[in-house]
């Protein structure tokens, strides 16, 4: 496939828990296009989030090969890893994962300091970032004071502030009601369709799902099958 | 700056343990300096005396008194410029927790021997002027208020006065000195020795020995060849003496008190000890609330190298704030201390390198205690730090 983002070839990952071998992926072969917004379904346990991980370098294979924009993550050490991370990766999680001590405006800057933008530069990105959420508003406010919807706007804010090719989201709705979920959704959609974002997201909820351009199935740490979601 | 924001925003996530690990500390580094301080103001009376200056006491004990006929004979040895009489007297002011030094000496002589100390109210002719008069350090103005022209009583314990044992002996403030040297006690009341004399003589029928002879040298002459000549002088009696340099005198009233070093060392160990774990025991409960954190400024794209200084700016913050509130506290108080300190412990004082050792125990204990949770951040993966519940 050209224009391929993400790459994985033969990718296997296993955990040890209580004394056994737990197989998650096994040999798994998957590649996915830039720009597209990527769902990844399947039952617990099939290695969805385990392939996430891997895609975003937060975890490393047994065995194969994760290229994502072009870096065979394996070949980088930490350091490098968390550099390559920094710039080319944005994480959405389900429990938000802002740090409960700093305001929205701050958690949403804070990348922005592994960046060489100046004081001023970082402020504007950020502010740029919570604007197109929708949380300009709320910059100020604490992650305690905020809705779940509003702390996941924040947090994706914070995953594209440094404007990164991919966005790998976890569950990104998984917290939320209804309301909030299909406002997430829009948003994430939006940053496909506009900002040309590369998106691939992790969830259980098939209406989620229903948004993305593809559905990726994962069983038993195998690829099933990816379906073309024509009215995406 | 967010790092530095975001260190600060998570020391006061828990605003009271944070206070009470960083008074702890504080307290800490202030016993430290106070402790500290007090080994180096004995330390540095004996260092600063002048060696040009012998004593001569008993070589059986400072209790024991030299014949008034030695004064002569050590002045007659080639290479001793000047011999002064130096006698405790230990009486009383009004009561006895009003403790200070009462000596009785040739006055002439004992002011040409300490230079240091210099006459800032009333005169030197003042003080010779009368029997009994007397030169009191600006430190026992400052402790009783006294001034010039002042009749100071004192009660006579060792030496009653003749008119009885509740009669004072009687002295007037004729000039103040203030001492330049830290060997030299600011709370010294030096008084004539002729009027000691003949008080003692006319109280008990016989004349008064000394109690120790302070000798200056030439600055040319052979010092020690002078001690072994005075103790040799004395060899058979009636009282052998025991000639040592000032700052080895000094020395043997700081051994008096004990291994003070060793003691004032085990008990700043100790509570040093007893910080470093409370702090350590909070950094490591900050670091397992942050662990969450830290997977998250993983993803982020921190390296592990900056989540190791993160964790260890954190403890480092902690110490020093605590140490500087220490060090800050042990100045502030330094001149009450010294008040409290002064009849035992004159012009006692934190030195700067005292300060520098505080700092440094600071960064030791900042280090010690936020070495482990910055080892442990730097380990740990991003997806077990962030599925830490």
């Amino acid at each position: 496939m050209s224009n391929s983002m993400i790459i994985c070839k033969d990718v296997s990952k296993s955990y040890q828990r209580g004394g056994e071998t737990l197989s998650v992926l096994d040999h798994l072969d998957l590649e996915m296009e830039a720009g597209r917004f990527y769902a990844l379904m399947g039952p617990s346990g099939s290695g969805k989030t385990t392939l996430l991980n891997l895609i975003g370098g937060l975890d490393r294979p047994d065995s194969g090969e994760v290229t994502v924009a072009g870096a065979p993550l394996s070949k980088l050490g930490s350091g490098p890893l968390a550099s390559w991370r920094a710039a080319n990766v944005g994480f959405v999680f389900q429990g938000f994962n802002l740090i409960p001590v700093l305001s929205a405006f701050e958690n949403v800057r804070l990348p922005l300091t592994l960046t060489p933008l100046s004081k001023a530069e970082r402020k504007k990105h950020a502010e740029l970032a919570l604007s197109i959420v929708g949380m300009s508003d709320r910059m100020d406010h604490r992650p305690s004071q905020l809705s779940g919807g509003q702390e996941q706007r924040v947090a994706i804010a914070r995953a594209i502030a440094s404007d990164p090719k991919v966005l790998l989201c976890d569950e990104p709705t998984g917290d939320l009601d209804r309301e909030s979920a299909d406002q997430v959704m829009d948003l994430l959609v939006r940053l496909g369709k506009e900002f040309g974002k590369t998106i691939l997201m992790v969830t259980h909820d098939p209406a989620a799902a229903a948004r993305a351009e593809r559905i990726v199935h994962l069983d038993k740490g195998k690829l099933g099958h990816i379906e073309s979601n024509v009215g995406a | 700056m967010d790092f530095l924001t975001l260190t600060r925003r998570n020391l006061w996530r828990h605003p009271l343990r944070t206070t009470l690990t960083c008074g702890a500390i504080a307290m800490a580094v202030f016993l430290v300096c106070t402790l500290r301080s007090l080994v180096t103001t004995l330390d540095n009376s004996a260092v600063a005396s002048r060696n040009e200056r012998l004593w001569v006491q008993s070589a059986v004990s400072l209790f024991v008194s030299l014949p008034q006929s030695y004064q002569a004979k050590i002045e007659a040895i080639d290479g001793v410029d000047l011999v002064c009489k130096w006698q405790w007297f230990g009486g009383i002011y009004i009561e006895p927790k009003n403790f200070f030094g009462q000596f009785a000496v040739d006055p002439e002589k004992a002011l040409s021997l300490y230079p240091e100390l210099t006459v800032t109210e009333g005169s030197k002719e003042a003080f010779l002027g009368s029997r009994q008069m007397v030169l009191v350090g600006q430190g026992l103005v400052d402790r009783f208020g006294w001034k010039l022209g002042d009749k100071v009583p004192i009660m006579g314990t060792i030496f009653p006065h003749p008119d009885g044992a509740d009669t004072p002996w009687e002295f007037e403030i004729a000039a103040i000195y203030q001492s330049s040297k830290p060997n030299v006690d600011n709370q010294m009341f030096l008084f004539h020795w002729d009027y000691f004399a003949e008080t003692v003589e006319t109280a008990s029928g016989t004349a008064p020995d000394v109690g120790t002879y302070v000798v200056r040298t030439h600055p040319a002459s052979d010092q020690s060849a002078i001690m072994r000549e005075i103790d040799t002088m004395f060899e058979n009696g009636p009282q052998r003496v025991q000639a040592t340099t000032e700052s080895e005198f000094q020395a043997q009233f700081v051994s008096m008190y004990g291994n003070v070093g060793f003691f004032v060392s085990a008990i700043g160990g100790a509570v040093l000890l007893a910080i470093l774990l409370a702090a350590l025991n909070t950094m490591l409960m900050s670091a397992r609330e942050q662990t969450r954190d830290v997977g998250i400024l993983k993803a982020l794209g921190f390296s592990d190298g900056r989540l190791f200084a993160y964790m260890l700016g954190q403890s480092f913050a902690l110490c020093l704030v605590g140490g500087a509130i220490g060090v800050s506290l042990a100045l502030l108080l330094e001149k009450g201390i010294s008040k409290a300190f002064a009849a035992m412990l004159p012009n006692y004082a934190v030195i700067p390198q005292t300060i520098v050792l505080a700092v440094g125990i600071t960064f030791v204990i900042g280090l010690l205690a936020g070495i482990l949770p910055a080892l442990r951040a730097r380990a740990i993966l991003p997806v077990t730090a962030l599925s830490d519940r």
